[in-house]
């Protein structure tokens, strides 16, 4: 799987799955609660009973006359009477308890059950009953719910992927149908460049060979043609790339890779100040190093002005390239190391080596900085050591 | 501390001969009665208990049948008053007869009376 296809597939699961969980929490919460207030009702029932025994053992004290009324009271739950303005007669409460309007209530882990007396034998027109509540039946509804909760987040879990694979499907398709052409075309095209600039090669090599303008200028384009190519394939084969690091010379690297570039350079009349420090090493991958390398280099040739200048410096701890271009405007900057975008819109160029430089940049930790000002040039610097 | 001593001596006499005086009343102008017709205060101070909860709602009721002894102003069921004649009305003035009442009704509270089991 790609890793695009990855992320697509990641990102829809998180949406789909967090959705389908807040939807399940809030159901499971409404339902909770509801069947929670029917096992309170439950037990509102059975103090309710408990609540008519008190009536009667209360009615029948009412009808004794002896000296001493002994109310009656239970270990597990506790009651109270009170006259018709609500003040306390009797109870077993460690203190006096006062009632309100309501008929049942909880209070910390106690459910309250307040009956009226009627007739108020022994004065009382109130009867106030409480025991603890069984939080069993709740633990137990709780724990069904999260059983349910898990058991449907595994189920949605699988249909998410099932589902995520069918949508990506046709995604996956035109990817792969995208691939294959730039597969292809990049393969069409490898051929007729190596060729003219074989050709070019051997046209030079010849003893009465006189450069002329007309072929300077299709060596640049073959060239240019040439890199674009290298950038293509780059791109295309990333995710599939195994990088070869080893210990690389940079500075011999760039001497090349300019004397490559100097035709180009010629043409926009740029004048070239190069500082180099010798034997200058990094482990990196070559073909990541030209890509850098060729991308920053012709960047600033291809936006530079006729009859400008480049800067290029190479030391222990960085590489700068700076131009006397066109420049970016400041809100380029932050878009500019996206694929595709380009910093001038007239200039020629596909826009990718900005990308590609910043994939290696993000691969091995090091750091771009791009500074510019519009219309008067840009220095790209990349460090590899703070 | 003599000049104390005095004025407390004369409060706690004062008011322990106030409550001997009622009980005395009590006794005289409605338990002596009673007693003598063998009217059950037990079963009379519960019936208004039963039927008006508060002490308060009690002796409102009870001075209201006292002014004017009639069955339909009392809490009695009407056999009650077979077996014992309808009382006369009392030439008390309202205040004592108020505070008499409030003696009886102190007299048979059952509030006294509860105990519960430890």
């Amino acid at each position: 799987m790609l890793k695009s296809e990855k992320k697509s597939l990641i990102r829809f699961l998180l949406i789909y799955l967090s959705s389908t969980f807040f939807l399940f929490a809030l159901a499971g919460f409404m339902f909770y609660n509801y069947e929670k207030e029917h096992l309170l009702d439950k037990q509102k029932d059975i103090l309710s009973h408990k609540a008519q025994k008190i009536k009667t053992e209360i009615r029948a004290l009412h009808n004794t006359f002896d000296e001493d009324l002994t109310y009656p009271s239970y270990p597990s739950w506790k009651s109270a009477i009170y006259d018709l303005d609500k003040h306390y007669i009797m109870g077993t409460f460690k203190e006096k308890k006062s009632i309100g309007e309501a008929d049942s209530f909880t209070e910390g882990n106690r459910l309250f059950h307040i009956g009226s007396v009627e007739p108020h034998y022994l004065g009382a027109a109130y009867l106030l009953v409480t025991q603890e509540i069984d939080t069993v039946p709740m633990w137990e509804l709780k724990k069904s719910i999260y059983i349910f909760m898990i058991l449907a987040g595994i189920i949605f879990s699988i249909l998410g992927i099932f589902l995520g694979r069918l949508f990506i499907e046709p995604m996956r398709d035109s990817m792969e149908k995208m691939n294959r052409f730039i597969e292809d075309t990049t393969h069409e095209l490898n051929m007729p460049i190596s060729t003219i600039l074989n050709n070019i090669e051997i046209l030079e090599s010849s003893d009465d060979f006189v450069k002329r303008e007309e072929l300077n200028r299709i060596e640049i384009a073959s060239k240019t043609l040439s890199r674009i190519y290298d950038d293509l394939t780059y791109l295309n084969f990333n995710h599939k790339y195994h990088r070869n690091i080893k210990h690389v010379n940079v500075s011999k690297f760039l001497q090349e890779r300019l004397v490559y570039f100097s035709a180009m350079a010629e043409v926009k009349r740029l004048k070239v100040n190069v500082e180099i420090e010798d034997d200058t090493y990094l482990d990196i991958d070559k073909n990541d190093l030209i890509r850098v390398i060729d991308n920053l280099i012709s960047n600033a040739i291809k936006y530079n002005v006729v009859g400008g200048s480049i800067e290029i410096s190479l030391s222990e701890k960085s590489l700068k390239v700076s131009d006397t271009g066109v420049g970016i405007s400041k809100q380029d900057i932050d878009l500019i190391s996206q694929r595709f975008k380009r910093a001038n819109q007239s200039e020629g160029g596909f826009g990718i080596g900005l990308d590609i430089v910043n994939q290696v940049v993000n691969y091995y930790g090091y750091v771009l900085d791009i500074r510019s000002k519009f219309e008067e040039g840009t220095t790209m610097e990349i460090r590899w050591e703070n | 501390m003599g000049k104390l001593i005095l004025p407390l001596l004369l409060l706690v006499t004062g008011l322990t001969a106030t409550t001997i005086d009622d009980e005395n009343i009590l006794q005289k102008e409605c338990l002596r009665c009673h007693k003598a017709q063998q009217i059950p205060d037990d079963l009379i101070y519960r019936r208004y208990l039963m039927v008006y909860s508060t002490s308060n709602r009690m002796e409102k009721a009870i001075f209201s049948y006292m002014k004017n002894p009639d069955k339909k102003n009392s809490v009695m069921h009407h056999p009650f008053f077979f077996k014992f004649p309808m009382k006369e009305k009392l030439d008390l003035n309202d205040k004592v007869l108020k505070k008499m009442i409030k003696k009886y009704l102190l007299t048979f509270d059952v509030k006294n009376k509860f105990t519960t089991l430890p």
